[in-house]
């Protein structure tokens, strides 16, 4: 069937606001990897838009040297590993058991945990449960308040209720207990939903910025987010710098560039491995609802 | 009546006691099978009692002085003392004035772009264009605050911003984009549109895939337009996606993202940025006014949690409610 003029013309249009939305999603990435590349008297009068300017690596330099941003780097690494690998295991410890028709109470469990979704005790009552069991300046207190969340349990545990009974019922004649059946066979074949999973808590704990800044006093435990913000308020961005000639080639827009890089480069090496996955995912959640 | 007699009358004792044996070993296999999902429960109810009904208990204190020698249980009851503060304040009432305007122009500016999104992409016939563009698009999402918060300022900054560039060039003197109240609105709203439209947008796209697409066949062939197709068959068909993601943004409507105003906010704009959860952060938490702000956070649940069930209400009537 030959298109008619109108779709056509619908066709045009449609693409053209998508190449435009996309621009729009990449261009300003873009203008800071250029600023984060440029040397400072391009940057500063505003010559830099989608390529470097007299290409310098200089900005990286000084954020490596003169700012803790390797120390927050690997804080970063240790808050999101530890983190994402306890919220999983705990995320399963409560979607597993709810996805099993047999579970005392599951309606129940079921519903004092989405009730939660809805109704929250808020952050000063939170806060005061974190001071009160010592959790102040340590990362169980970004770790332990938000260990599950409700809604990746629900997406979780409906994914495990999908999996044909079948196979759940076969193990089980081979006399297979349920952890036996929980590891050798539900968690293999759930793969796709524990990838998408890992890598919501993932971000999530990557990009922690209110629960470090609320929690997290003591400057050597920063995340990369809260520093980087930090350095994004103070006026001088760099904190130690002796030498004179260094802070003259220096600009805040080409030192905060640099650190935006570094910290979006880890999230853009994992994305398109999971990218299948979390499409999965997100439509799981919506089909179940 | 007769029938059901004879065949109690002809069941064997025997074969009775055998049924209850039975019922007994199911109800002895079912506990055997709970332990080790129950031991495995554990750790869930510990999270839920102390991370989320204990702080929901907490909030006692929004009717209490509260201070830190004599704790939550003990200080002192001060009644609706901290409500009265807050309805009679000018400026907290500014600040519930700024989370709802922010939170409402968010959702009706908000709320159709990931769905005309969803469907712009639906439309392409381009696999490799539209793969890219999905990749493309979704990924602002996966970005802090902190890096969606620098590119805007670098884009509006007054100095050498992009935007000043052209309006400079176009007009003769650059615009305080990010200094303006009117301006500063439009580009928060804005940059929380642009962020989330993708990966929102996902869940209406796995919803058009479950559209026949012999309906629209059907009428092309009936001479129907893009626009009517789009009109009659692909909005119906995500109706209910579409409602059920309404009725879930209802309750966000009290709440802005802490991380988005903190990191947008600037001194000159505060009349209109200053929202509940920086209100809570700076003056609960650094001014330590607990019970005072923990009643701004009682209020703020409630009218969430008001809002999101007369949503729902409203939904049922159309045979589309969450519950």
């Amino acid at each position: 069937m030959r298109a008619s003029n109108g779709e056509k013309v619908f066709y045009g249009v449609n693409y053209l606001v998508l190449l435009l939305i996309t621009l729009s999603c990449i261009l300003p990435f873009l203008n800071i990897v250029a600023l984060s590349l440029s040397d400072a008297k391009a940057v500063m009068s505003g010559q830099v838009s989608l390529l470097p300017v007299g290409f310098t690596f200089f900005s990286y330099k000084s954020l490596f040297e003169g700012t803790p941003i390797v120390n927050a780097f690997w804080n970063n690494i240790e808050i999101t590993l530890i983190g994402t690998f306890l919220s999983l295991a705990v995320t399963i410890m409560a979607a597993y058991p709810l996805s099993r028709k047999q579970f005392y109470a599951r309606r129940f469990f079921t519903m004092a945990m989405v009730f939660t979704m809805i109704f929250s005790g808020g952050l000063i009552p939170t806060y005061l449960i974190v001071q009160k069991l010592g959790l102040v300046n340590s990362y169980y207190s970004l770790w332990l308040p938000g260990l599950v969340s409700t809604y990746n349990m629900l997406i979780m545990r409906s994914y495990f209720s999908n999996i044909p009974s079948e196979i759940d019922e076969a193990a089980r004649i081979d006399g297979c207990g349920e952890l036996r059946l929980l590891f050798r066979i539900m968690l293999p074949l759930s793969k796709p939903v524990l990838a998408t999973i890992a890598l919501f808590y993932g971000v999530g704990y990557w990009n922690a910025f209110m629960s470090v800044l609320i929690y997290i006093n003591d400057t050597s435990l920063y995340n990369m987010t809260v520093l980087v913000q930090s350095m994004i308020m103070s006026t001088t961005a760099v904190q130690d710098f002796s030498d004179p000639a260094m802070i003259a080639n220096l600009t805040p827009e080409g030192i905060r560039s640099a650190a935006v890089i570094v910290m979006v480069l880890p999230i853009l090496l994992v994305y398109p491995f999971l990218q299948k996955y979390f499409v999965k995912g997100v439509m799981l959640g919506s089909i179940k609802g | 009546m007769n029938l059901t007699g004879a065949a109690a009358s002809q069941r064997s004792p025997g074969s009775a006691m055998e049924a209850k044996h039975k019922l007994k070993l199911q109800r002895m296999r079912r506990f055997k099978a709970n332990i080790p999902l129950l031991i495995m429960f554990i750790p869930v109810i510990l999270f839920y009692l102390i991370f989320r009904y204990a702080p929901i208990g907490g909030l006692i204190i929004a009717f209490k002085d509260y201070n830190f020698y004599d704790g939550v249980i003990n200080s002192p009851w001060v009644g609706l003392k901290h409500f009265e503060t807050l309805f009679s304040d000018p400026r907290t009432l500014e600040i519930i004035r700024n989370t709802l305007l922010l939170s409402v122009l968010s959702l009706i500016f908000g709320f159709p772009v990931p769905i005309l999104l969803a469907i712009m992409l639906n439309e392409v016939r381009h696999m490799l264009f539209k793969r890219t563009v999905q990749t493309i698009v979704y990924m602002p999402h996966f970005f802090s605050w902190v890096i969606i918060a620098m590119m805007v300022t670098t884009i509006f900054s007054l100095e050498n911003g992009a935007v000043n560039h052209w309006v400079e060039s176009l007009f003769g003197k650059p615009y305080e984009f990010l200094y303006n109240e009117g301006s500063w609105v439009a580009i928060f709203v804005g940059s929380g549109i642009w962020k989330d439209m993708g990966f929102s947008a996902i869940i209406f796209l796995a919803a058009l895939t479950t559209i026949d697409p012999s309906q629209y066949e059907a009428a092309g062939m009936d001479g129907a337009s893009k626009a009517r197709q789009i009109w009659h068959i692909t909005l119906p068909g995500i109706r209910s996606t579409i409602i059920l993601l309404l009725i879930l943004s209802m309750g966000r409507v009290m709440e802005v993202g802490f991380d988005q105003v903190y990191m947008m906010q600037n001194p000159l704009v505060n009349d209109i940025a200053d929202v509940i959860s920086t209100y809570i952060y700076r003056t609960g938490l650094q001014g330590a006014q607990f019970g005072l702000t923990t009643a701004m956070g009682l209020f703020e649940s409630l009218v969430a949690f008001i809002l999101i069930f007369s949503a729902n209400y409203i939904a049922r009537k159309f045979n589309e409610g969450l519950w």
